[in-house]
């Protein structure tokens, strides 16, 4: 049935479509703040810091490329990047396991929801998103949030 | 050489009775039915038929029943439902085909507003599937049936060619309570002592049988089957979905086979009956359930007729109803369900 291309897609074929584009965040016209050195950053857990007051990001590098997401769960507003790092099953056929996009989905301390790192997206919903924010590292290896 | 027999059973008769043996205050409790035991199953106090009614002859049905109540069609849940409960594998079978055969010619014959139920051995799936297709073409078969008690939860992939079966023929899946504690214990954590704690944790099963199905994938595989959940209660419904989508947003990765929200697959695949409806303090109360379980399109009035916990269609459900709903549920959610005409229908101006 979710064969069917006349069909609209289901949620979570949805939310994984989303996934996979990659979208980057454009740069928006907001303050573009020095937080951490590439060599802060470690493989497969998320650097908390804060680019401006009342304001908490996650820092990530997924495959060599760097990402900043919002230390807050939609859900209950847990501090959702001191979650864990996974991999995921893509939606597919009863009976079949895809694993995939390892080392890019945080699962909330609290209550397990997924999000993806690259582009915020929950897992669990068609519309879902935790905040992410542009980020780039000049040829000193400083690493700059824009929020 | 004399002997000595280790093993002779005494018999008590009207000579020998009991019962004055027993002592005096537990000589009601006995005639209550409160001595029952796994070999008896739970028995009602009172009998599970009503004393002004029966349902063994379809005239005097069509006649008592149908007729004063403006009851277009009636769909009838016959024994068959117990056979899947046969020990015997092939006897069971045997008993489905023979449970059919008899419904179609005592009943279905008799009266074209009666409604057919196939009764299927789940115990031999593909026996089940055959069975399906041998009798289920019948204008006036609707749905296959089965009971709450069961070897395994209805989304088991064992089960699959009954579904396979029921969509090529156009016909719902129903199941019906009854026989909870026939294989093992009726609630997860050990046997009730009374029918009256047997009977009201009866929607357990449906209730375990309901997650199976859709966290299994069930409507995945078979988009176009249809479960009608008969006399298993509906207040637990929301609940229940409630908490099923609240943990898939956690645990999807572990069902990643479902691509929509569980409840979302529930409103668009599962049926409930009314009976027996809850009856709570205020009426409001229940129509809070009906808009939460979105009765509008999966609440099905039934009676359960003739058991002792008949719902009149008269007075079982609220007269504050309003007309559009009670349209729904009187007959519309039912006529969909089973590819009954809607606009050839009198429409109801009042509820009941």
């Amino acid at each position: 049935m979710t064969d069917d291309p006349t069909l609209p897609l289901a949620p979570l074929d949805k939310a994984f479509a989303t996934i996979r584009q990659q979208v980057p965040r454009t740069v928006r016209d907001g303050a573009r703040v020095h937080v951490a050195h590439v060599t802060d950053i470690v493989d497969g857990q998320g650097l908390i810091v804060s680019p401006r007051e009342g304001l908490t990001v996650g820092l990530f590098r997924v495959d060599g490329t760097y990402y900043a997401v919002k230390n807050v769960c939609p859900h209950n507003g847990a501090p959702l990047c001191r979650g864990s790092i996974h991999a995921t099953h893509e939606p597919g056929e009863t009976r079949e396991l895809n694993p995939g996009f390892a080392g890019r989905i945080l699962r909330c301390p609290w209550h397990g929801w997924e999000f993806d790192i690259v582009t915020g997206k929950a897992l669990y919903d068609a519309t879902s998103r935790v905040a992410t924010y542009p980020v780039d590292v000049d040829d000193k290896g400083q690493v700059f949030v824009t929020v | 050489m004399n002997i000595i027999d280790c093993d002779v059973h005494p018999l008590e008769s009207a000579a020998t009775p009991l019962t004055p043996f027993i002592p005096a205050n537990f000589r009601e409790a006995l005639k209550l039915g409160m001595a029952s035991s796994p070999g008896t199953g739970y028995a009602n106090p009172f009998g599970v038929i009503r004393r002004d009614a029966n349902c063994v002859d379809p005239r005097a049905v069509g006649r008592d029943y149908l007729d004063p109540h403006d009851v277009r069609y009636a769909v009838l849940q016959p024994p068959g439902m117990y056979v899947s409960l046969t020990r015997n594998i092939d006897v069971g079978s045997a008993l489905a085909t023979a449970w059919n055969d008899w419904l179609v010619e005592t009943w279905l014959n008799a009266d074209k507003r009666f409604l057919g139920s196939v009764s299927v051995n789940m115990n031999d799936p593909v026996a089940a599937a055959a069975e399906i297709r041998r009798i289920g073409g019948h204008e006036q078969m609707v749905q296959v049936l089965v009971t709450g008690e069961s070897v395994h939860l209805y989304g088991h992939r064992a089960y699959d060619a009954v579904y396979d079966a029921c969509c090529e023929m156009g016909l719902a899946f129903a199941m019906h309570p009854g026989s909870e504690g026939a294989l093992d214990s009726s609630t997860p954590v050990g046997a009730p002592s009374s029918y009256f704690e047997w009977h009201t944790t009866l929607p357990l099963t449906f209730q375990a049988h309901c997650v199976s199905f859709l966290a299994e994938g069930t409507f995945e595989r078979f988009p176009k089957l249809k479960v009608m959940l008969v006399e298993g209660g509906i207040g637990w419904l929301p609940s229940l979905l409630w908490r099923m989508d609240k943990n898939f947003k956690a645990l999807r990765a572990t069902v990643p086979w479902l691509k929509r929200l569980p409840s979302e697959y529930a409103f668009d695949h599962i049926r409930l009956t009314t009976q027996p409806i809850e009856e709570p303090p205020k009426d409001e109360m229940l129509l809070q359930m009906f808009e939460m379980l979105h009765a509008e399109r999966t609440l099905c009035y039934s009676s359960d007729f003739p058991h002792w916990d008949f719902d009149d269609p008269r007075k079982a459900l609220p007269s504050r109803m309003p007309t559009a709903l009670a349209q729904r549920i009187y007959h519309d959610n039912a006529a969909e369900l089973y590819g009954l005409s809607v606009e050839d229908a009198v429409p109801k101006t009042e509820a009941g």
